[in-house]
């Protein structure tokens, strides 16, 4: 039991950190842990999860639906 | 009826468009009519510039965003939605908008922290905010950009459309105007939940999300 008691956390740490990485859905650069960015579902399709990096939400870049072709904002 | 309204209601008529209120409702209520000034990401909203140079909106792309708001409006629980107008011309409009979606409003002023401050009394959590106009609410607009949540806006012509995840381009402006557009939208979202029949509509008319200015119409 200690082996795996061990080996849980470690398991769940790299899920989490998989979860953690975030890509910005209109310049495709990852987006840093300590950054918050805005996540949404399509407007339109509601298929798949809109994000935006601070960056783009602030200059107003476009975000295109990877599903539906939807060109926000 | 103004040569660009006409053309804008005949290229609509010869394609059997359907909108969601009759064209001649839109153009009474005004909610094409722009301004003076155009910011470049307004653009592809825009139909024609009249001689004057006022911008005149498309009505089939306020139309398609209306819908397109709220399809994302449905999609959230009522009470994590804040609609928000600090100008007066668009509390009514907000309050009835907030009473049959079942949000929550801000109409006035926004304390600052309203979002982001916790041990404020007047702190709220939501988790979509809904703007009237951005220019008058953007301390709403800066504070869901903080803590990454996402802000869908009615947006002028002359409206910068930075921190807005979605944009619903329409005459903010007018009381008439944002009356008739909070109409739609609200009727829109309980469509979209299934809370009104595809083609019924509100028991009130859009009169009354317009704001009375001294007890006149
Ligand atoms: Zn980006
Ligand atoms: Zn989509």
């Amino acid at each position: 039991m200690p082996a795996m008691q061990n080996a849980y956390p470690s398991t769940k740490l790299s899920v989490h950190d998989t979860v953690k990485t975030r890509t910005c859905t209109s310049c495709k650069k990852t987006i840093s842990p300590d950054e918050k960015p805005v996540i949404f579902l399509c407007p339109n399709c509601g298929k798949v999860e809109i994000i935006r990096c601070n960056m783009c939400r602030k200059q107003g870049v476009k975000y295109v639906c990877p599903v539906c072709g939807f060109v926000g904002p | 009826m103004s040569s660009e309204e006409s053309r804008m209601k005949s290229e609509i008529e010869s394609h059997a468009l359907e909108l969601l209120v009759p064209i001649d409702q839109y153009l009474a209520a005004g909610v094409h009519i722009g301004t003076y000034v155009c910011n470049k990401a307004m653009r592809e909203f825009v139909y024609r510039i009249r001689p004057d140079g006022l911008y005149v909106l498309d009505v089939r792309k306020i139309d398609e965003r209306l819908r397109i708001a709220a399809k994302m409006i449905s999609r959230y629980e009522p009470d994590k939605i804040v609609a928000v107008s600090v100008r007066q011309y668009g509390h009514q409009s907000v309050k009835k908008f907030s009473q049959y979606v079942r949000s929550k409003s801000i109409t006035g002023r926004v304390i600052p922290g309203i979002l982001t401050n916790p041990h404020l009394e007047y702190y709220m959590e939501p988790e979509l905010v809904v703007v009237t106009d951005p220019r008058a609410d953007q301390q709403i607009i800066t504070e869901a950009f903080r803590i990454g949540i996402p802000v869908v806006s009615f947006s002028d012509t002359d409206n910068r459309i930075d921190g807005i995840d979605l944009i619903i381009p329409a005459n903010n402006k007018g009381r008439r105007s944002l009356a008739l557009l909070y109409w739609i939208l609200t009727r829109q979202v309980l469509r979209e939940r299934g809370e009104l029949m595809p083609n019924a509509d509100l028991p009130e008319p859009p009169d009354a999300f317009e704001t009375r200015i001294g007890g006149k119409a």
